[in-house]
């Protein structure tokens, strides 16, 4: 989905893509390269949302956190499963990490299993466990164990018998020289302070380096020393081929199940990508929507991001329902809820755009391809324009675009005008959006009889009653907003004649503390 | 001998850091020397640096540097890059991550000999000391450097400090700057009762500026979080000591000196050398290699 930033921030973008960043590697790879592929079809586009509610429905909400939990600490196994496939040697570090792909793997499928979930939707397990599992018999860790292949048993025995020899003759020497230096010397190098022993060393004994204090010897290795030496190196030479060949067996034994090992991460980034959505459904529920070209239609649907703010406040968001055929004005009372009705319908078609199911009863729409937020803003001080200048040339840029199918929200446009101007600068916009092909359009304003005069379908916010109004005592600011809330009927209904006109301005900057005087002149000059 | 200097750090803790006045003062000889007498008691034990040791020639200067042996059933901690491939350690988890890789916890099935290195934060080398508790029932042997005290602070660990030769040119000048160095790491503990209840306390380290300020208007009683926030070093710390009660929130435990006789410019008399830093810092010294004691 297009949609600027201006756009973007206005509809809740960047909360939404907050609520769908996956968890893991695998998920990241999924969202980019559901993003590179575009916008689905339809048909795509249906499924995705069936399949989300079929899991919500299937999961619980925290079982479903455990889940995605879970999927956070699998570690990705492809870098070294791809050095694998190249032939380059892995190290027992990239065992270990498979090893723990591979319990991670199992972890997230009990999970899943807790949850509720179908074991149709798990990834197979690629068979790593069972690869590794000589290795892993010390539970979590790895260790290239004897049990992998008998010859490493064998090497490893053959080394120790060699360095037994080798400790053997290393004391047979040092029993030699023992006498002479007045000690016996211990392991392959030993210190003589010079203060202590200042005479020439006996035979049998090699200076390695000196300093001024002291000098670090080695016995001389005679003949039989010198030969279980070389025997010790070759054994370990041996032994460090044997494992380095048990490495490559294994290595080749990975690289054999790269094509397991990828199927599993794409299941499981699907899964976290999916599971990222689901966690929407528990919280706001979602529907399958259904694609008009003419229409935008939503029932009892939820602008989530003000949902979520709302309730932090403790607060209620009441559900709008909303039907646009294409193009339609809506007017009504300031705090009525237009800006946010606007922000919700572009968060719907974010929603269906992301394979989210929209958060509403039922939602029809056409299939889009851009969002544009038009009006409401400030000046643009980077490209120094004013607010009207700023709005204007959005208005220009999105009449110029009618090549993709687009839904356009237009936000008290041409409020910063006079009003006479202005009015008539938006009534030519409204007849342009509607009589643009594949466009959807909404527009919100105080400015009156826009929509009778432009031939467009005329939307109203119900508002709060007068009496509702005038009941609220002006006070503290949140107490204000929460009895506003109270008070006021947010459904948005077909304007009949019997519509109620005006703003209750007034009456609202008194409820929101304007001092009482202000708000007596204002009522007398509103009435002359 | 070495027993002795095992003893003295195990008596307060089951970690003990290495940490020395300069370079090529024994710092890595102590830490082996600690690791032989537990070997001959057959301690198994754990190990790590922070910094990278154990490469046979010191990265700086060129000079050979003692290897790291790692007998049989120790632990090590030390980054993925460094791991030996043979003979095989058991890989037991994955850390922190280094300029040498992820810091890998591995045990010694077989005995083996390795350079090790640690984790680059303060607090990934406190973590990386936790988890090898955890790992190992003996006592975990910490390489460290005296460029880097930051993770001393947070433990509970015994400290050694080594000096020698190449940190001054004669007795009385190594023995000074060890006493400088753990006077510093020694400052004691904050007790109300006895400094008094209304201390400065500094948020950030103390450094020669502050040191200077607080000089000019000395207050009865200053508190730093730890000793290693003290930066300040020689005569301008020693004024400082003698004007300010400097206290900190959570002392560390300097449990003995070791030294080495050897510097660029020739040996000192390791005998004398003993004596002279035991005298200077009041904690018992050791010549690990000479088998002097004071």
């Amino acid at each position: 989905m297009i949609a600027d930033a201006f756009t973007a921030e206005r509809i809740g973008a960047a909360w939404l893509r907050a609520a769908l960043a996956p968890y893991s590697d695998f998920g990241r790879r999924i969202d980019d390269a559901a993003n590179a592929a575009g916008l689905p079809d339809a048909v795509r586009a249906r499924e995705r949302c069936a399949t989300i509610l079929r899991l919500a429905a299937a999961l619980d909400a925290d079982g479903a956190a455990r889940v995605r939990a879970a999927l956070r600490t699998v570690p990705d196994p492809l870098p070294i499963v791809s050095r694998a496939r190249a032939g380059d040697p892995l190290g027992d570090v990239d065992f270990y990490e498979l090893g723990r792909f591979a319990d991670a793997l199992d972890a997230v499928a009990r999970a899943w299993t807790q949850a509720g979930g179908a074991p149709d939707d798990l990834p197979a397990s690629p068979p790593i466990a069972a690869l590794l599992a000589p290795g892993r018999s010390g539970g979590t860790g790895f260790y290239l164990d004897d049990a992998f292949d008998p010859v490493l048993a064998d090497a490893r025995e053959t080394m120790a018998e060699a360095d037994a020899r080798v400790e053997r003759e290393h004391a047979r020497l040092a029993v030699e020289v023992a006498d002479e230096l007045g000690f016996m010397p211990a392991g392959e190098e030993f210190v003589i302070v010079r203060e202590q022993h200042a005479g020439p060393l006996p035979h049998g004994v090699r200076v390695v380096r000196e300093t001024p204090a002291y000098r670090l010897c080695a016995l001389e290795r005679d003949i039989p020393a010198l030969l279980a030496e070389t025997e010790r190196d070759g054994e370990r030479r041996m032994l460090a081929a044997e494992e380095e060949r048990v490495r490559r067996e294994l290595a080749d034994g990975i690289a054999r199940e790269r094509d397991a090992i990828v199927a599993a991460t794409v299941r499981l980034g699907e899964l976290d990508c999916a599971l990222a959505r689901v966690a929407l459904v528990h919280r706001f529920g979602g529907c399958i929507p259904t694609f008009d070209d003419g229409i935008f239609a939503l029932e009892d649907a939820t602008f989530a991001p003000l949902a979520e703010a709302l309730a932090t406040e403790g607060r209620t968001y009441t559900p709008l329902s909303i039907e646009v055929r294409p193009t339609a004005v809506l007017t009504g009372p300031n705090m009525g809820g237009k800006s946010a009705a606007l922000a919700l319908c572009g968060f719907i078609a974010l929603c269906v755009a992301a394979g989210v199911p929209p958060p509403a009863r039922s939602v029809t729409l056409p299939l889009l391809r851009r969002v544009v937020w038009i009006g409401g803003g400030d000046a643009d001080r980077v490209r120094l324009l004013s607010a009207f200048a700023t709005e204007v040339v959005r208005a220009r840029d999105a009449l110029a675009d009618d090549a993709r199918p687009a839904l356009i929200l237009v936000d008290e446009y041409a409020r910063t005008t006079g009003p006479r101007e202005g009015r008539a600068l938006l009534v030519a916009l409204v007849e342009a959006l509607a009589r643009r092909p594949h466009t959807v359009a909404l527009i919100a304003t105080h400015f009156e009889h826009v929509a009778e005069v432009a031939g467009v379908q005329h939307l109203w916010v119900t508002g709060a009653a007068r009496a509702a109004l005038d009941g609220i005592v002006a006070g503290d600011l949140h107490d204000a907003l929460a009895a506003l809330a109270g008070a006021m009927d947010y459904r948005i209904i077909p304007a009949g004649p019997e519509a109620a006109s005006g703003s209750d301005a007034i009456a609202l900057a008194r409820i929101l503390g304007l001092p009482a005087p202000l708000i007596a002149r204002a009522s007398d000059a509103y009435e002359s | 001998m070495n027993g002795a200097l095992l003893d003295a750090a195990l008596a307060c803790g089951s970690s003990v850091i290495v940490v020395g006045t300069a370079k090529n003062v024994g710092k890595t000889v102590t830490f082996n020397a600690l690791r032989d007498a537990a070997e001959a008691r057959d301690l198994r034990y754990a190990l790590t640096s922070i910094g990278r040791d154990g490469e046979p020639a010191d990265a700086l200067d060129g000079r050979e540097k003692p290897r790291i042996r790692v007998p049989r059933g120790s632990v090590v901690a030390l980054p993925e890059e460094l791991v030996p491939r043979s003979p095989a350690l058991e890989i037991l988890e994955l850390g922190e991550r280094s300029a040498l890789g992820r810091i890998v916890f591995a045990r010694a099935r077989l005995a083996t000999t390795c350079e090790i290195g640690g984790p680059p934060s303060a607090r990934a080398v406190r973590a990386t000391i936790d988890r090898l508790r955890a790992f190992c029932d003996g006592p975990v042997f910490v390489d460290g450097a005296i460029d880097r005290i930051a993770p001393l602070a947070g433990g509970d660990d015994a400290i050694v400090v080594a000096t020698g030769g190449a940190s001054g040119a004669t007795v009385e000048r190594v023995a000074d700057v060890a006493a400088d160095v753990v006077a510093r790491l020694r400052t004691a503990a904050y007790d109300p009762a006895r400094d008094g209840a209304a201390p400065l306390r500094l948020p950030a380290a103390l450094d020669a500026l502050t040191a200077e300020a607080l000089l000019a208007e000395p207050p009865q009683t200053v508190v730093v979080g730890d000793p290693t926030r003290i930066a300040v070093r020689g005569r301008l710390f020693a004024r400082l000591a003698q004007h300010v009660a400097l206290r900190c929130e959570r002392a560390l435990r300097v449990v003995a000196c070791t030294t080495s006789p050897d510097g660029p410019g020739g040996g000192l008399d390791p005998v004398a050398l003993v004596r002279a830093v035991a005298h200077a810092t009041g904690l018992p010294a050791f010549d690990v290699l000479a088998g002097v004691r004071a």
